[in-house]
């Protein structure tokens, strides 16, 4: 172990930045690109309010994910288990002192950032997930009882969530770690099972856990016509803009839905709608193409990923990326109910690009070190 | 759990590290193709949103501009719906668009807001109703019809998505009620409904220029004043005025009362909206002498001197034929024309016969409906069977019902010289309806005119008519005060009291009416609601008013009054009787 640990600290700095995956820095910059122009448009032609600070926290955050990159895989091993009980802290800090955002209890104010501890806590869940499965011998992986260490893993952060509320993120949580689950081995009855089990909790978890406004959503969802004015106003709005932009968009700076603020949260999560409209059907397909091209990359780093650890990583981080921009998409588009879930690096706030950078920062690590051999520990 | 897909691959490749990589890479494959699915989903549902439901919505929004534009179109020829001029320019009716206020509840988020914004632009509103009609269920429901620009910023200012406006005309009359009747009015959406309004609708729709009537607005003032002052003093159920230019029938001021105000038809009750200067028919009484009259003078050649016994009543079958203030002597000509005597009217009528009678009443337009271009037009109502006695109640104006224009018009023919006259209210005659028939027909000699206008003048000077007389200039005139028909025949106490009067008598251009309809005497009146008591002064005060307005130079002192002297010594009555004469029939 140690003289495995010894052969790869060797790679040196030239070499590790050699292997960094520019590609995919250059998507990352592209789609963040996209962010910046939309921003600008958002703010009315302007740079202020949001487009100038996003660049600010994309250049931090790039910052950071080529630092995350460099470090040694076996340190991002070492520090998974550590990393989630930083993030637990963090979360239980948010019930007791989180500073109230939007009606739900999300945020710590650091006086400098305020922080969204439930963003980073998402990575660090795969991160032990990919840990505590990099560790296991297949045959383990079958053992029903190996399972529930794990299952704890992604229960605790997923409760702690709930109780802000964040009906979104706890589902991400939840999704991210059936997929480490599902690509660790863990047997597909188990998935069979856990299906059954949920639609068993539907209803239960609409009479008994469900907030009220969370109800509202989804039955808005149902027929946002219902109620145009109220939780029904996003989506319609939405809805009519995407459709205003047509093929070509109404051009720069020209979306009358947002810029007449008909359609609010336009520089967070509706930012999507607002892109679309202003470079119509092109447009929005451009920005899935890039979503999907850093999909197909990341993914691609897990595959040839030659440990566990990594490839799970990267794995579990990839789909926690795509889950964003799922969500957000389906979201404005209304595939699905209204949960506040951002588009990564487009959308107007600093811990989810933050956090989806630092993932990035991992998966290139992965990447750069995917022939280590990594300890079973 | 050795079902496990990959557990056979396992056995062949060495080591559970490398099964476990591929099982791995499957499985990763596996879920990659899942969310590869998933981007081609969302993918499709861009295009669906973006191509396909934004195509609908275009069409939505290029059918919604088209309508736009379609109804703008049709607002816009409403917009210009024609305005109504008097004949001086002065507006009478014109559209101007308005703006209505209604809601789509639907859209209303917070209904008590709203109907407190709303009740704090309209303060006449009603919060309560405000608020019910909020909360409706319906996408739709008017809240104000025509508000004001001031009124639609204010509701803008609320800044209320369910707060929605209509743009429509409203049709506005700056002059108000004065010649409702015949101006008419429209519905809420702009068909006309009344008067000129009505018969000339679909002009008025399509006209590029206004159309100019025959009124005169000052005329108009002149006339509603004093008749309303008369109606008001003698508590009169109803009233009616016009003038006439005798010369081309043109229709200068023309009232009924009660009247109405035109923005609000609805509001008025049906007595108000009823025309009773074209559109009732009323035994008129004693104007009809004027037609008897003339009628004798026409068809046989009587001198004035010629005399008819009103000693007493005339029997004629079950009918008495009495006269009011009885003189129980022979009556020369201007004396029964003069101090109305129905009894020596009755037997002029003997004396010209029934058909000759008839037919000179037909030809002076009395026995059809007055042509005239508004619809709210009277058919006269004549006895089925026309018998003698008819003939004598028809010389003094009772058995035969007819507007009170017709009456006018007819006489005005014979004031006129003699030609038939056409009344008009359109002053642009091309763009009258029905073309006239100028066919210059003559009902009386120019000798016959002149006889009459020497009566009419002598009524006003030495008869019952001498309240309307005006210092300055010739008035004439003839009295009327008709008994209305009740269930137990004529009353007494119910009477239509008129003075048709005209001037200037040396050359007679306009005739003024005034009938009003159940006066009540007054002490002024030494309690007579008689036509000379009522509607005599009230002519007498038009004409002071008018003849200057109208340019009509007064005569010198001193003049002669010729038509009144040349028939003066016919009058053999002691001018002991004084005041009360006046009252007579």
């Amino acid at each position: 172990m140690a003289q495995a640990i010894e052969i790869h600290t060797a790679l040196s700095l030239g070499q590790k930045l050699k292997h960094l995956n520019w590609g995919l820095v250059l998507l990352l910059m592209a789609v963040a690109g996209i962010g910046f122009s939309t921003l600008y448009s958002a703010g009315g032609g302007h740079i202020d309010p949001w487009a100038s600070r996003q660049m600010l926290r994309f250049v931090v955050g790039v910052t950071c994910m080529i630092i995350v990159a460099l470090v040694d895989i076996r340190w991002w091993l070492r520090l998974s288990y550590p990393c989630y009980i930083a993030g637990l802290l963090l979360l239980v800090a948010v019930q007791v002192m989180g500073h109230i955002g939007m009606g739900a209890q999300r945020w710590i104010d650091l006086g400098v950032i305020r922080l969204q501890p439930s963003e980073l806590m998402k990575i660090a869940v795969i991160m032990a997930l990919a840990r505590y499965f990099h560790a296991a011998a297949s045959e383990d992986i079958r053992r029903l009882s190996f399972l529930i260490f794990p299952v704890l893993l992604i229960l605790l952060p997923v409760g702690l969530v709930m109780l802000q509320p964040d009906l979104g993120t706890s589902l991400m949580i939840v999704m991210a770690g059936i997929a480490v689950f599902f690509v660790a081995g863990a047997p597909l009855w188990l998935f069979g099972v856990g299906f059954a089990a949920l639609a068993a909790i539907i209803p239960l978890a609409w009479m008994f856990m469900l907030h009220d406004y969370q109800k509202q959503r989804v039955l808005t969802f149902m027929n946002p016509e219902s109620d145009p004015l109220g939780s029904g106003y996003h989506i319609m709005q939405s809805k009519i803009a995407l459709g205003s932009g047509g093929i070509g968009g109404k051009g720069f700076l020209n979306g009358t839905q947002s810029h007449l603020n008909f359609l609010p949260e336009k520089q967070t999560d509706f930012i999507f709608t607002l892109w679309a409209e202003e470079w119509g059907l092109f447009g929005g397909l451009l920005l899935l193409a890039l979503f999907g091209l850093l999909f197909v990359y990341a993914g691609w780093i897990a595959f040839k990923c030659r440990h566990a650890f990594g490839r799970l990583l990267a794995f579990g981080l990839m789909v926690n990326f795509s889950l964003y921009v799922f969500i957000n998409v389906s979201m404005v588009m209304g595939l699905i109910p209204v949960v506040g879930a951002p588009l990564p690096l487009v959308s107007y706030g600093g811990t989810a690009m933050l956090a989806v950078l630092i993932g990035f920062g991992l998966i290139m690590s992965c990447s750069i070190h995917r022939d280590a051999k990594l300890p079973r520990m | 759990m050795s079902t496990h897909p990959f557990s056979r691959k396992a056995v062949k490749i060495k080591g559970s590290r490398r099964s476990a990589l591929d099982l791995a890479r499957g499985r990763l494959v596996l879920i990659s193709a899942v969310f590869s699915l998933a981007y081609i989903l969302i993918a499709a549902r861009v295009v669906d949103l973006s191509l396909i439901q934004g195509e609908l919505q275009h069409y939505a929004e290029s059918e919604a501009v088209e309508s736009d534009e379609e109804t703008g179109a049709i607002v816009e020829e409403q917009v210009r719906r024609a305005d109504i001029l008097d004949r001086n320019g002065v507006l009478l009716a014109t559209s101007l668009e308005m703006a209505s206020l209604y809601a789509d509840p639907v859209m209303v988020a917070d209904p008590v807001a709203v109907a407190e914004g709303l009740v704090r632009v309209f303060p006449d509103m009603i919060y309560g109703d405000m608020l019910q009609k909020l909360q409706r269920k319906s996408r739709f429901v008017w809240l104000r019809r025509n508000i004001t620009p001031q009124e639609q910023y204010g509701v803008l200012e609320l800044g209320q998505p369910g707060l929605k406006f209509e743009k429509g005309q409203r049709r506005i009359y700056p002059q108000g009620m004065l010649a409702a009747h015949f101006i008419g009015y429209t519905n809420i959406d702009g068909k006309g409904l009344a008067g000129v309004e009505r018969s000339f609708d679909s002009f008025l729709n399509e006209a590029a220029g206004p159309l100019a009537l025959t009124l005169d607005i000052r005329l108009q003032y002149i006339l509603s004043r004093e008749i309303r002052t008369a109606f008001e003093k003698f508590s009169a159920q109803g009233a009616v005025g016009v003038v006439l230019d005798i010369t081309n029938g043109e229709i200068l001021a023309a009232t009924s009362l009660p009247s109405f105000d035109p923005h609000d038809p609805g509001g008025a009750d049906q007595k108000a909206l009823f025309n009773r200067l074209t559109l009732g028919v009323y035994e008129l009484g004693s104007p009809f002498k004027i037609f008897s009259t003339a009628a004798l003078l026409e068809t046989l050649d009587v001198p004035m001197g010629k005399t008819f016994d009103a000693r007493k009543p005339l029997k004629h079958g079950r009918f008495h034929i009495s006269d009011f203030h009885p003189e129980k002597r022979r009556l020369t000509v201007p004396e029964v024309f003069v101090y109305s005597s129905n009894i020596g009217a009755a037997l002029m009528g003997e004396m010209v016969g029934t058909e000759a009678l008839k037919d000179f009443y037909k030809d002076l337009g009395l026995f059809s409906s007055l042509s005239l271009e508004i619809g709210e037009i009277g058919h006269p109502i004549l006895p089925e069977t026309w018998r003698d006695i008819n003939t004598l109640t028809a010389s003094y104006g009772h058995g035969i019902a007819v507007s009170p224009l017709q009456m006018v018009v007819a006489a005005s023919t014979i004031m006129g010289g003699g030609t038939l006259l056409q009344p008009t209210l359109i002053l642009d005659k091309n763009k009258a309806e029905k073309p006239r028939e100028n066919l210059d027909l003559r009902v009386v000699s120019p000798q016959t005119a002149h006889r009459l206008r020497q009566l009419m003048r002598l009524t006003v000077t030495n008869g019952t008519g001498a309240k309307a007389d005006v210092p300055g200039y010739r008035v004439g005139g003839k009295t009327g005060t008709a008994e209305k028909p009740g269930p137990k025949g004529y009353d007494r106490k119910r009477l239509l009291s008129s003075f048709i009067g005209f001037f200037p008598m040396e050359a007679p251009r306009y005739a003024v009416f005034v009938m009003l309809d159940e006066p009540k005497g007054t002490k002024d009146s030494f309690n007579y609601a008689t036509g000379g008591w009522v509607a005599a002064p009230a002519v007498g005060r038009i004409i002071a008013s008018m003849g200057p307005l109208l340019g009509v130079r007064p005569l010198p002192d001193g003049t002669t009054d010729d038509l009144a002297v040349s028939l003066k010594h016919y009058l053999h009555k002691e001018e002991k009787k004084g005041k009360k004469s006046l009252a007579s029939y």
